[in-house]
Formats: C-alpha cells, structure tokens, sequence
C-alpha cells in the first residue's frame, strides 16, 4: 500500500474511534437508568431474588380489561380521523396544493408548542357538555397532538416519491382515477400512512396528562393510578412498554424500501 | 240537609287524608334523592339502599387505597352493595377535589368529597352558592359541634397526629423532628412529603417542622427557616416523599399523618423495604380532621349519601373479606347492620374518627393499631383553619425560593 | 426531485380546479377544509378561550392584571427559570445529540442506523414518573451506579452530586432531549452530500476548511432550528419536573399545574389561564425563527 493509502487508512481508523467513543459514552448514559429500573423491577420483594412475577402483575389487577378496552376504542377512532383527515389532505398538498404547502406546515406545528396542561384547561372551557361527556373527545384532541408528528411523517414520506409525476403519468396513459389511486398513490404511500398510524398509537397508549385533566380513566391513567400501590410492578410496565414499543418499531424500519421515511422522522 | 253535609264533611276528609298520604308516604312519590337530607327522608335505609343499587355507581375522588384504611372501605361498599366506586385521580390534592368540581362535565363530577380545611373558604365561596348538598347522617349527634356545619353542608370525619416515617436501615432511629433535620446521621434522608402550597398533608408537616423549631401555629417561617438549613446542611432532599420516591431509595424518611403508617408499611414491604412509624418526640402535631361533603352536582345522589351513611356507621361487623354473595342478597337495613362502619374501618387504618368520644362511651370502638403512641414530652400543636388559611399564604411565597 | 418543477407539471383533471377559485385561490382550497375545521374546533377554539380567559377579571371584565401579575415574584421567578431550563437543555441535548447523528452517519451500517432510529425514537418519549424512577433507581442516593462507585471508594453525593437540584433536572431531562435532537437533526446530516465533500478534497480544501466553508454554512441553521424544538422540549416539560421536585424550583408548567388543581391562594382565578398564555407567547416566539429557518433550509434537504 503506498502512503496515500496509508494516510486515507489512519484517517477512516481515527474517525472510527472518535465515533465509536462518542457511541459508547452516549450508550452508556443512556443504558444506566434502564438497567437500573429493569432490575427493580424484577426484583421478588423482601427476598433478594429476582424474577418476573412483576411482570404479571398489571395483567391480574380488575379493572386491566376495561381500561384497555377503552384505551383501544379511543386509538380505534382516533386512528379512523387520521385516515379520514390528515392522509387525504397531506396526499392533496402533494398532488396539487403545493401553494398551501407552508401554511398547513406552520399550522400543524403548533400544538407542539402549546402545553398539554393549556389544551385541558381550555378543553373544559370551551367544549360543549355534550363532548365533554364522551371519552371519544380524547380521541379528537389525540389526532391535534400528534399533528406535528403525523403530517410530518406522512410529509417526508411522500416528498421522497415523485407522486405527482406518477400520478400524471398514470392519468395520461389511460388510468382512471380509481385505478391510478389503487395501483399508483396508494401503495407509494402506504409506508407513511403506517408510520403516521404507528406514532397515533403509541402517543395514545402512552398519554396521560390530557386524559386525567379531564376525568377519564383510560389505560395509562389506570395503570398510573393502580400503581401508587405497587411500585415494582410499575416499574415493570413501564420498563416492559418501553421494550415492547421498541420491538415494534424496530422491526417497522425493515418494512418498507429503502431511505423509508421511518428512519427519518421526527419524534 | 245533614246528610249532605255529612257527605261534603266525609268526602272532604277523604280528600284531605288522601292528600296527606300523598304527600308523606315515600312509597307513593318518588323520593328526589338529591333533595334529601336524612336518612327519614330518603325513607329509610332499605329504601335508600335500594335507590343507591339502582344507580349503580359512585364517583369518590383523590383517595389513595392506603390512606386510613380507605381501601377497605372502598372494598367492602362494593361488596355489600354491589355499587361499582370510580375513584379520580387517588394521588390529587383536597384542591383538586373543588377544582374539579367547579370545572369538570356532569358525567364527571365527584358524588363525594374528602377535603382539608384549608380549601373550605374557597368551597363555600362567598356571594355565590356553596357547592355542598346538605346531608345529616344518622349518628349527627356523636360528630363534636365545632367540626360540623349547622345545615349539614359538611362535617369532619377523622383526624390525625403526624407521624415520622423511617427506613429501618437509618443507623438510628429518627425520634425527633429537630434530629431528624439536623444530625448528621441522617444526611439525603428527609423529604417532605409533597407541595405544601397544595397538599394539607405536607402543610401541617411544615407546621410540625417550625413547631419543633420555635415556631407555632401562628407562625410557620421557622419551619421553611429549618428546611433550608437542613438543605445546606443535606439532610433535606427536595424530592416529593411519595411510595415510588422511597422504594427507588431517593430518600429515607419523612413526615407524615399516622393513619397512613399501616397501608405504608405494607405496601414497602411488598417491594422489601422495612418501613416504620413513630411519632415525634418533639413535636405532636394534632391536625384539623378532614372534611367530608356531598356534591350538589352529584351525579348519584342515593349512593352518594349511603356512602356518608356508611362512613359514619359505628357497627362493628364483616369486612370486606368476610361479606358473601348471599349477604348481599339480604335486605339493604340488614346489609348496612351486618358490616363493620366507616368510622371502625378509620381506627383501624390508624385514624381518629370524630365520632371517637361517643364510640368510646358506647364502646363500639375497635381497637386501634399498635405502635402509634404519643411520647409524654411531645409538644401538642393543632393549627386551626384561620391559621392554617394565614400561613398558606406566606408558604406560597417562600417557598419557590427554597 | 425538485419541488419547483411539480407546479409546472399539468395535473388537470386532478383534484384541482374544483369550484372554480381562479387566480389567487387556485387551485381550490377545498380539500383543506376538514383539516381546517378540525384544527379549529379542537385547537383553536380551546386555546382561544384560554387566552380570553387569561384577560378576564374574577368579576369576568376585560383586564390586564392576570398579565401583569406574571411580572410580580413568584411567577416571574418561574418564567425565568422555565426560560433557562428551556436555554441550558437545549445545548446539553443538542450538542451531544448532533455528535451522536454525526457519529451514525460515519459508521454508515445500516443495522446500526436502524437501531439508533428505533431506540430514538422509544426514548424520546419517556418522561414523567417512570423517567425520574428511572434515573432514581441508577443515580439517585441509592441508585446502582451510585453504590457501585460508592464501593469503591467514589462518593458522588457526598461531592455534591445531586438529581434534586436545577442540574439535576437538566441531566434528566437530556435523557429524551439527546434522542430528539438525533431523531430531527439526522435528516440535515444526510443532506450534507458526501459529492460536496469529495469535490472539496479534490479541490484541495483539507477536512477543517470543508467544515468552515462548507459545512458548518449549512448545517448551521438546521443546528439552531433542532436546537429551538428543543428549547420548547424543555421549556413545556412538565410531567417529569414534577416527579422530581416538590414545588421547591418554580417552573411555568408546574405552576399552571397547581393552579389547574385549584391552589388559589389569593383569590386570582383566572391566573392560570394568564400562566398558559404567557406560555403560549414565549414559545411562539422561539418557533418563528425555527419556521424561517426551515423554510430557507428545506430545499436542500430534498433529494
């Protein structure tokens, strides 16, 4: 090997060894807390032993089926006006709104900003008695939460497809609208709908605030509530969504093509 | 001619007896439940049993499980009654309780409430109507005058002393709130045991702490004084001292009401830690009882005022470990007689219930729990609500700047 | 692909040119107005009472005392923190998390992406009760690595470590801000084209003038955009500041917290609702610089 060689060798090593540092560093902060609460959590009580009884806990208390059902018909619906509302609007933006593309942007940026804590509060005051008995306004309040998150995942998605080049191509050879929809937009968007669904459910199986300013017992809020008297199986839940989230995100990123929009979105 | 009158006379009196029939017989009419104000007007235990079951439910809020035994309470109303108990937000403070009231949509809204008395004022409000449905329960006459409001609007249910709560692996004994602070065996040991700007519990642990410091129930700066000191020194940790915060080791000991000692304890042992209770040396803080109240929103107002019924039982009877399927088959009366009354369920959580002195008298009382004795040389402080009302506000002010 | 060259491609017989909006409303709006209309009954309208409220007398007149009261201690005080917590964790998030992403990107195995994308992901949603247990149970005074240190010989609490303190809660709250900042400043690394940085070396230019001429130029707005997301993060973090204080550091979210529980102590009811709007207007004023920014960005992170 001659020196250029050499040099360019040394040089890729060296850089190597700064980023395997900085990985190791950050896996290690990051891993501490984790395997520190997974082991509380698999601890058996006043005996030093450890074990997964923890683990079992949550799903023998009364009251996990009918919190979990509700928890489920509030993502259920929540997952239902994502569909309806924000793919066909974000696949139109893409399509022909182009124009309009920055506003909505800005717009959807915004209940990041605001505090969950402000959106009860005026939640109270503003909705109407009617919705404010019905566990199903979460599922409204849900779909503007995760706006940020979910127009930007169906947004990324679709930037990295040619659709409206596509979707012409298809139209001026023939297609009617139905088949180029069916065969053309929907599979090229089918990665994002997913990724825009998948962060819909998870905000909702882990959202807490919101539901208990406003009084309802859902899933996480329970599971809150009847932890107060067992911390160790709280801890295990949590550690155990925690895996179990990633789980399933993990194997999400080996769906879908290449430079799929999961690696690259947001939060 | 007298025969006329005679049948004028008659059917007038027949009127008139029909009439009151109507009006006094409860079997007739439809007892408006959330109107009633006793248990004769209800029409009887059996009858407000029966208008209870019927509505099934009864939303209570902000009550821990172990907090004066109330887990059993909870337990065994559903038991005997077969009343489904929604319980909001078990961990919130007795201000969250009003909040909630003054905001939340019907179908939410708490049927009861166990409040301090520092949120009282702001319940009654002035210039506007108090949210409280006045209701006299039958053992009225036990409850001390001074903890109970003339119209029945609200009445105390049981009080407490507060308690130092330890980690038994301490290398000593905390026996004092003073040491407790101070000596150094005890550094990253002490939090309190919430917000004092919101939780009564944590606002008459500062009162106990500036009592222990030369402080009183008039003035509370002493304790925020100590705490401070106790930060520098680092035997004050500011973290809330909750269940979750103890068992992760965050820190060991803290102040807090004794009627919370039995569910504690039992509740760290299950994640195996060795808790325990002693009350101060120093310093024995006698708190304001609780306060409970019907909800003129409530959503069911039968259940809403057999809870308060129950709550203010003094039978000793079945717990909810004893009750079966065929009792609560039986009769509403027979049900309510056979089962051991809220006030009993509260000694046995460790609590004072306010019916205490004619319990004793009647001897209806259970017997408390070991371990919950007042040393001789503590120092009795019971800060009234004016008192409490007036150091609050100065809490809230220094203590962001703790 | 190039966003330019699509509003010239002739999409008729698409959805546009519904209802017949020529001119400045073309194509047709229309197909907006679900959104529209959601985002205005379960956003707007909330935050719009909110803010009317934050205006109101306890009589229900218009006035600017709930305002001016958030100048006045202890409010003040917990803008100012709120504000420096927001500050000081948006650089111990960014700068470790920029680090991170850059490593990833040198490493360049997808596996290894993909992991890093997933654990992002999870872990920049934890918070609240279960990230302060979290960190309780492995740095608290009786945490794992505590005593594991402790053992031989390393006191950390007794050099005056703590988790109950303002740096404490900053050392949390990096725990989901370092993941944030992988999971948005990932898509602005992978613009920087690898072609620029082979043309550059070919030109001559050694890897620091790279960097200074080209690079940082262009990474530096997305830096200071990702950066601002986080200053937000932190400013409206409010669960797990509240596991892991009591009351002791005054924080905006945390106040409107109390407040919403009912601890009114001096008769201001509508005090809240003047907290969360104060909110409101702070972060709003760090997202107009993000917004600019990624407008001008966005045409380079295309591909």
């Amino acid at each position: 090997m001659d020196s250029e060689s050499h040099r360019k060798m040394a040089d890729t090593m060296r850089k190597n060894s700064a980023s395997n540092l900085v990985l190791i560093i950050a896996g290690m902060f990051l891993f501490f807390p984790l395997y520190a609460a997974a082991e509380f959590s698999l601890r058996n009580g006043a005996d030093k032993t450890h074990g997964f009884a923890a683990y079992r806990w949550i799903f023998d208390q009364s009251g996990f089926a009918e919190n979990i059902g509700i928890t489920f018909r509030v993502t259920l619906l929540a997952v239902v006006l994502n569909l309806l509302i924000m793919v066909p609007t974000v696949t139109w933006l893409h399509l022909s709104g182009q124009r309009y593309k920055r506003l909505v942007e800005i717009l959807t940026i915004l209940p990041l900003i605001i505090p969950v804590v402000a959106l009860a509060t005026g939640a109270q005051l503003a909705m109407p008695e009617f919705m404010q008995n019905s566990v199903y306004e979460l599922s409204f309040f849900y779909v503007v939460v995760a706006m940020p998150y979910t127009y930007r995942a169906l947004d990324i998605g679709l930037a990295a497809h040619p659709l409206a080049t596509l979707t012409n191509a298809a139209r001026s050879l023939g297609a009617s609208w139905l088949k180029t929809f069916t065969t053309v937009v929907a599979p090229t968007i089918r990665p994002s709908i997913l990724a825009a669904l998948f962060l819909m459910v998870a905000l909702s199986l882990g959202e807490f605030t919101l539901a208990q300013l406003l009084h309802w017992s859902t899933f996480p809020v329970w599971v809150t509530n009847v932890s107060q008297q067992n911390i160790v199986g709280a801890t295990a839940l949590a550690i155990g969504s925690l895996f179990f989230a990633w789980v399933l995100l993990f194997s999400f990123t080996f769906i879908g093509k290449k430079n799929s929009t999961i690696v690259t979105e947001e939060g | 001619m007298r025969a006329k009158r005679l049948v004028v006379a008659a059917t007038s009196a027949a009127i008139l007896a029909s009439g009151l029939v109507l009006a006094t017989g409860p079997a007739q009419a439809a007892t408006n439940f959330c109107t009633v104000q006793n248990l004769q007007q209800a029409g009887g235990m059996d009858a407000l049993v029966k208008a209870a079951k019927a509505e099934k439910e009864l939303n209570i809020i902000t009550v821990p499980r172990d907090w004066a035994n109330y887990g059993e309470a909870i337990d065994l109303f559903s038991k005997a009654f077969g009343i489904k108990i929604n319980d909001d937000n078990p961990e919130g403070s007795s201000a969250y309780e009003i909040q909630t009231i003054k905001t939340a949509p019907a179908s939410k809204q708490p049927d009861v409430v166990d409040i301090g008395v520092s949120v009282l004022p702001d319940a009654l409000g002035i210039g506007r109507k108090a949210l409280f449905a006045p209701y006299k329960v039958a053992t009225w006459n036990d409850i001390p005058s001074e903890w109970k409001d003339s119209n029945g609007l609200w009445y105390g249910d049981y009080y407490g002393l507060m308690a130092i709560s330890y980690d038994a692996s301490l290398p000593k004994a905390p026996t004092s709130i003073k040491a407790l602070l101070t000596d150094p065996a005890f550094k990253g040991a002490f939090a309190l045991s919430g917000d004092p700007t919101g939780s009564q519990q944590a606002l008459m642990g500062l009162f106990a702490i500036a009592a222990a410091n030369g402080g009183s129930a008039t003035n509370i700066m002493p304790g925020i004084e100590a705490l401070k000191a106790a930060k520098a020194a680092g035997n004050f940790v500011s973290v809330i001292g909750n269940s979750a915060n103890y068992a992760a080791g965050a820190y060991k000991a803290t102040i807090t009401w004794d009627f919370n000692g039995p569910g504690a304890i039992a509740s760290s042992a299950a994640a195996g830690k060795p808790l325990k209770f002693v009350i101060p040396s120093d310093v024995a803080l006698q708190g304001t009882p609780y306060l409970q109240a019907i909800n003129t929103k409530a959503p069911h107002c039968a259940a809403a005022r057999l809870w308060e019924e129950f709550l203010y039982s003094q039978n000793i009877g079945k717990g909810s470990r004893e009750i079966d399927a065929a009792d609560a088959k039986l009769p509403g009366s027979k049900i309510f007689k056979m089962i051991m009354g809220g006030q009993n369920i509260w000694v046995a959580g460790a609590a004072h219930p306010i019916t205490e002195a004619a319990m004793i008298k009647k001897k209806t009382i259970v017997n408390a729990p070991e371990g919950f004795a007042v040393p001789k040389t503590a120092k009795r402080v019971a800060p009234s609500p004016d008192q409490q009302a007036d150091q609050k506000a100065i809490v809230v002010t220094e203590w962001p700047k703790l | 692909m190039k966003h330019s060259t699509t509003n010239n491609v002739d999409v008729k017989g698409a959805l546009a040119n519904k209802g017949a909006f020529h001119g400045f409303f073309s194509p047709s709006p229309l197909p907006l107005l679900p959104l529209s209309l959601f985002f205005l009954i379960f956003f707007l309208w909330p935050i719009g009472a909110l803010t009317g409220n934050a205006f109101k007398s306890n009589e229900g007149a218009f006035t600017f005392s709930n305002i001016t009261m958030l100048f006045q201690d202890p409010y003040r005080l917990a803008f100012k923190n709120s504000i420096t917590l927001g500050l000081i964790s948006g650089f111990v998030g960014a700068l470790p998390g920029l680090a991170i992403a850059m490593a990833i990107e040198k490493q360049g195995s997808q596996t290894l992406k993909k992991f890093i994308a997933s654990i992002s992901g999870v872990l920049a949603n934890t918070g609240g009760v279960p990230l302060a247990f979290m960190f309780l149970a492995a740095f608290g005074p009786a945490g794992l690595v505590i005593s594991a240190l402790k053992s031989v010989g390393i006191d950390l609490y007794g050099l005056g470590f703590t988790l109950f303190s303002f740096t404490g809660l900053v050392i949390v709250y990096a725990y989901f801000q370092i993941p944030i900042m992988v999971i948005v400043v990932t898509p602005a690394l992978s613009s920087l084209r690898k072609e620029w940085k082979d043309s550059a070396a070919n030109l001559g230019a050694s890897k620091f003038q790279y960097w200074k001429k080209v690079g940082l130029p262009i990474l530096m707005p997305s830096f200071f955009a990702c950066y601002l997301l986080l200053f937000a993060s932190a400013f409206s973090a409010f669960a797990t500041a509240r596991a892991l204080t009591v009351g002791n550091i005054a924080l905006v979210p945390l106040q409107i917290g109390s407040l919403v529980d009912g601890n009114v102590t001096i008769n201001q009811a509508n005090l809240g609702y003047a907290l969360a709007f104060g909110m409101i207007v702070i972060s709003l004023i760090a997202m107009i610089p993000y917004i600019w920014i990624q407008n001008r960005t966005a045409k380079w992170q295309t591909r």
